[in-house]
């Protein structure tokens, strides 16, 4: 597509220059996702690199080191020992001891490793299989157990990690070694053990403030992550819970679902909840979003009195917890609720839901926008607190100057207030958006995902809600009792994440904020 | 031009006639299910849904009911705790987090926050089907659950490390070199002059820290189900409304929720200064 | 008390952007050095990293013969005033003044006769127990100066401390603090862009350009021999006009021909010319406003031009004009020394007759810019 200088664009009228940013974004979208591939394969490439240059490091420093650093490749801080740091010595070489010991022992590392299998196609993780034994004793069948392919999983998972950070610390140790080599050979003298410690609290500090939270999100979102994806690939189920019945791995079968778009197919339900889940997104964020600055405009205005109590009142919303008003407002529409009642006793409803006397979200669509509506009630409060913190921070004298230009009040609104929030918010929105994406509370306390959709009908064995969210229909994979589909769940969760992580991209790249940083300032 | 003057006068009093209308129906729209739950919350004569708002008879006969019937003490305290755990938890993680991304320069940096940002892309949710199975086997679910969720709530709370961060940045750079010039450490700088400095982010995090129980629902209700000891309010005034309970416990729901709203409406109300300028801050930061 | 060396300091941002190079400099005990440039120039960074507050990719700085490449900023023993005065602002001035005591847990007694001195000398002793907040830009200022002073430092560091003042409160600040350094004799390297506070302030200026040292000398030396062309601009305001013309060697004698005008250059500079064996050749002159003379038409050695701006300043008159080839040229002339009859000719579209001596002139060379007497 011809790209056009900036005063050929200039010439442009507002239709063409409308049709000529359009047409822009279109051909953008290819290249984005052209130029994010490419730095994703340069990503690999910069890893692969990093190793080879970390090999001949290693090589180098071998060749060329002392006998400590030489010794050091075998027995972990041995230079830290030898250049008088006691105290990383200790420690690097007390990792060395636990590691071998955990490894090497009966039921250690090399044993649960072995268990699990990898990834061999038809094999199950773990091999012992818990089953029903004649009991002399008690004359009866008694339940002996075998592996739990739950907990061999999680092992092999953790002794990969263990190993991972093995070869680490290796590598750090020696480098460690080589620097203080190169320290004492120029004459200088190497840090204490007490240097490290106060370092801690100066140079280092964000390593003391870093380390506990970090701990917290690779032991409590990374290592799940990382096994949840390792589940995709096998049979994790309600009938194949590890313990009485051991999972296998099944390769690339249950993604293979994902195109299955018979009546009953994942790939179908997955089509129409995805569809939803966009949809409820882009109408929950910017219903919330206009209409939230809309009030907050109005509340804002001046000569508006009362602007405290307004706000008040609307705050009250975000205060109170959303289960309770949530469920609340879910069951006001119930066919015996207050409203639900009146709107059958005045025949407001649909035909079809009025002849059997249900509620608004028995109907597939009603309840869809009867969703959108009640999230209209839970959301704007939030929007109006956020527009009018940046409403103020609008200088005045662009209205004024506006004014004197010949501006009405609805010109202001489109050439200043709506650029400035659109250009400030950028960010809010496209969180926002992603957060809407997984609403969890408020489809699951309205409506629970129903009415069920009988057109799709189960997807291998989950029902699937007419109201349901991608995030909601995770939730009855895993929480069911009889149809628990742990690895379908993971399936739904990786592309959630894809769909999450395409959209991000998009509009990341969109929204004027990310790109002109100072414009407004 | 006088009567031009008086045009535009009136005009905007017919504007703003409008806003105050359209004003006081929103009112009325968005305190309509609080007033219904309070109404109902004293309703005597029927415990079930009744398509009425104002009770036939009024009286403490649900609230009666609820302290000395039900485990919704134990629930209110359970939750009560989770949330001044959770809040003195996660602001600890978070601030040292927002506060080491802002303020320190490492290797890495960059790193880690595109690497905190995809990982936020993943449903945390997911993340609970192991978490609950090894809760599990050391025993921090069902009763104990409240610790176990104080652990879920808190543990990975660093990665919504965005509105302190954006805080931060607002504090002068400046104002950390001219305390390391005058003989700080990092350390020193942390907590001589930039806590004194962030009381509003750090009690809008507590703020929210101490909210979240409250109203969470989807993580609690995987680690806590039919054993009612370690219920947090959500998870157990849910079961009051299921299709089975809902004729028995309705007008129990609608007092708990009240008894619920009013502690945490409180601190919130109280607090909300805070919370604006949280939303605000990072809204325009991202 | 405190000698500074910096060699062949270097500082790179990321893999390429290079702020500051080949940076070399001896500063004196005591001395008094103004870094000034255009922004960007790296004149702030070269003091962060004096300072310690940025990491240095090459070469070394040594105070007092100490390299101190790798020593924290508070190991550096250096007191530091910042352009937005970075107070603490949870803190009264007394404690802002106070605060580098306070970490070395220095006894109340002696805090307070410290911080006491010190305010009496800024004159902001009634302000002691107030918040920053509660000061004017100029107080503000004060208390940053302050809280340096008392540190009692080997070296004093200011990063264009005045530039967030206004226009008259600068002006007194800046004898401010030449009345200060009088009082607290140590080693100062200042910042600015400013190049009326480089050349008030210092006893040794150093000129940069794109991280590049151009010139380094007293306030005289840069005014009266500035290096290269971008020195002679910077310094001097309005800045200097510079022609491109001819030098002319005719009979052993050395021209210029600005616009058809020809001025013989007599004195040292024609020696200094000829001691160089300079030929004839192009050139850039340079002559500075205030250094043309109001002459008349018969004179041979005036520029004729064209008035286009007159900009009455009160105790001088800048004139820009165009002369006959469309350059461009400001002309300063005091008020004093005008005749009433002459200054009503001074109207814009009249054209003024406009000549110099050539001693004020300055010679630079046409491709390289340099100062062809240096």
């Amino acid at each position: 597509m011809k790209q056009l200088t900036d005063l050929e664009y200039l010439k442009l009228n507002r239709n063409q220059a409308f049709w000529y940013k359009l047409k822009l974004f279109f051909f953008a979208v290819p290249q984005l996702f052209l130029s994010f591939g490419k730095s994703i394969l340069l990503f690999f490439k910069k890893i692969g690199l990093y190793f080879k240059d970390e090999t001949k490091d290693l090589i180098y420093t071998f060749s060329k080191g002392n006998f400590a650093v030489k010794l050091s490749f075998f027995v972990f801080g041995f230079g830290s020992f030898f250049y008088g740091q006691i105290m990383r010595g200790i420690l690097f070489l007390l990792f060395e001891v636990v590691f071998f010991t955990y490894m090497l022992l009966p039921s250690g590392g090399i044993y649960w490793l072995s268990k699990c299998n990898w990834f061999q196609t038809g094999k199950t993780v773990g091999n012992v299989h818990g089953r029903y034994e004649y009991d002399p004793l008690y004359d009866t069948e008694v339940w002996v157990s075998g592996d739990d392919s739950v907990k061999v999983l999680l092992y092999g998972l953790l002794s990969v990690i263990f190993i991972i950070a093995f070869i680490y610390t290796w590598r750090l140790q020696i480098k460690q070694c080589r620097i203080c080599m190169e320290i004492t050979e120029s004459g200088k003298k190497v840090k204490s053990g007490k240097d490290d410690l106060k370092s801690l609290l100066d140079d280092q500090f964000h390593k003391t403030l870093l380390s506990l939270p970090l701990a917290g999100i690779l032991i409590f979102t990374v290592l799940p992550i990382i096994y949840m994806v390792l589940i995709a690939f096998t049979s994790y189920d309600a009938n194949h819970d590890g313990y009485s019945n051991l999972f296998s791995w099944v390769g690339l079968e249950h993604f293979n679902q994902l195109f299955n778009f018979g009546k009953g197919g994942v790939g179908l339900a997955f089509g129409e909840i995805l569809s939803w889940t966009l949809m409820w997104a882009f109408f929950a964020t910017f219903t919330n979003y206009f209409l939230g600055m809309f009030v907050a405009i109005m509340i804002n205005k001046k000569g508006i009195k009362f602007k405290k109590v307004w706000r008040t009142v609307l705050v009250l919303t975000i205060a109170i917890p959303q289960f309770v008003s949530l469920l609340y407002v879910s069951r006001l529409f119930n066919s015996t609720g207050i409203i639900g009642k009146m709107l059958i006793e005045w025949g407001m409803l649909p035909d079809s839901l009025l002849e059997t006397k249900r509620s608004l979200w028995e109907n597939p669509t009603t309840a869809k926008i009867l969703l959108v509506l009640v999230n209209v009630w839970i959301g704007i409060p939030h929007m109006m607190l956020m527009a009018t913190g940046i409403l103020m921070n609008i200088p005045d004298d662009l209205y004024e100057s506006s004014k004197i230009d010949g501006a009405n009040v609805f010109k202001q609104y489109t050439k200043i207030t709506l650029p400035y929030m659109i250009f400030v918010t950028g960010p809010y929105l496209l969180t926002s958006f992603v957060g809407n994406l997984n609403n969890f509370n408020v489809i699951y306390l309205l409506t629970n995902g129903n009415p069920l959709n009988t057109d799709v009908g189960t997807a291998g064995g989950v029902s699937v809600g007419h109201t349901d969210l991608l995030i909601t229909w995770l939730h009855r994979m895993t929480l069911g009792s009889s149809d628990t589909q742990y690895y379908m769940a993971s399936v739904v969760g990786i592309m959630v994440f894809l769909v999450v992580a395409v959209l991000s991209l998009i509009i990341y790249n969109v929204i004027p904020s990310t790109k002109n940083e100072e414009d407004y300032r | 031009m006088m009567q031009k003057r008086l045009g535009a006068k009136a005009s905007r009093r017919l504007g703003n006639t409008v806003i105050y209308l359209i004003l006081v129906v929103m009112t009325v729209v968005w305190l309509f299910p609080f007033f219904g739950i309070l109404l109902e919350s004293f309703r005597v004569e029927s415990p079930m849904q009744q398509g009425y708002l104002i009770p036939k008879k009024f009286g403490f006969d649900n609230y009666i009911k609820l302290f000395n019937e039900t485990d919704f003490p134990k629930w209110f305290l359970n939750t009560g705790f989770m949330g001044v755990a959770t809040a003195f938890l996660q602001t600890f993680f978070i601030l040292s987090m927002s506060y080491t991304l802002s303020r320190l320069r490492f290797r890495g940096r960059k790193l880690l926050m595109n690497f905190m940002l995809i990982l936020g892309m993943f449903p945390g949710f997911l993340t609970m089907i192991l978490i609950y199975k090894v809760f599990h086997d050391i025993g921090l679910t069902m009763s104990r659950a409240p610790l176990g969720l104080i652990i879920v709530y808190s543990a990975s709370s660093a990665m919504g490390y965005y509105v302190s961060k954006g805080f931060f940045d607002t504090i002068p750079k400046s104002l950390d070199e001219a305390a390391r010039v005058d003989g700080a450490t990092r350390w020193q700088v942390f907590y001589k002059v930039i806590m004194p400095l962030s009381k509003p982010i750090i009690i809008y995090t507590v703020l929210m820290g101490f909210m979240a129980p409250w109203g969470e629902f989807m993580l609690s209700s995987y680690l806590i189900h039919e054993n009612s000891d370690g219920m947090s309010v959500a998870v157990g005034m849910y079961e009051w409304l299921s299709r089975t309970n809902m004729n028995t416990h309705y007008t129990m729901f609608c007092s708990a929720g009240v008894v619920v709203a009013i502690p945490v409406t409180t601190v919130f109300l109280l607090l909300q200064r805070y919370y604006v300028e949280g939303v605000t801050g990072g809204a325009v930061k991202g | 008390m405190a000698r500074v060396k910096l060699t062949d300091v270097k500082k790179v941002y990321g893999k390429d952007t290079v702020a500051v190079s080949d940076f070399n400099l001896d500063i004196a005990d005591k001395e008094f050095i103004v870094f000034v440039g255009p922004s960007g120039c790296g004149k702030s960074t070269t003091l962060r990293m004096i300072a310690g507050l940025e990491e240095i990719s090459g070469g070394t700085v040594e105070i007092d013969g100490v390299v101190v490449n790798d020593l924290q900023p508070r190991d550096r023993d250096i007191a530091m005033v910042f352009q937005n005065y970075a107070l603490y602002p949870h803190l009264t001035v007394f404690e802002n003044m106070a605060f580098s005591l306070r970490l070395k847990k220095i006894p109340q007694k002696i805090v307070y006769e410290k911080v006491t001195q010190a305010a009496e000398i800024l004159g902001i002793t009634e302000y002691l127990t107030r918040k920053p907040r509660a000061l004017s830009g100029g107080q503000r200022q004060r208390v940053a100066i302050g809280r340096a002073m008392v540190r009692d430092s080997k070296i004093f560091l200011m990063d264009e401390p005045l530039s967030n003042l206004d226009a008259k409160l600068r002006n007194q600040m800046r004898a401010e603090i030449i009345l200060l350094r009088q009082k607290i004799n140590t080693t100062f390297i200042y910042v600015t862009h400013d190049q009326t506070e480089a050349m008030t302030l210092g006893d040794r200026i150093v000129i940069m350009k794109d991280g590049f040292i151009q010139q380094v000398g007293t306030p005289t030396e840069v005014f009266e021999m500035p290096v290269n062309v971008f020195v002679a601009e910077f310094i001097g305001a309005p800045k200097m006009n510079i022609f491109k013309t001819d030098l002319v060697l005719e009979n052993g004698k050395y021209y210029v021909t600005p616009f058809g005008a020809k001025i013989q250059i007599t004195g040292k500079k024609g020696e200094m010319l000829k001691e160089k064996g300079v030929e004839s050749r192009k050139i850039l002159l340079g002559v500075r406003p205030e250094h043309f003379i109001l002459s008349n038409e018969h004179d041979k050695k005036a520029i004729p031009c064209k008035i286009s701006v007159n900009e009455m300043m009160g105790s001088e008159l800048h004139i820009h004009g165009v002369e006959p080839d469309g350059e461009s040229i400001v002309v300063r002339i005091p008020t004093i020394t005008l005749e009433d009859d002459r200054r009503k000719t001074l109207t814009m579209g009249n054209t003024i007759y406009v000549t110099f001596e050539s001693k004020v002139m300055h010679l630079f060379d046409d491709d390289t810019e340099r100062n062809i007497l240096l």
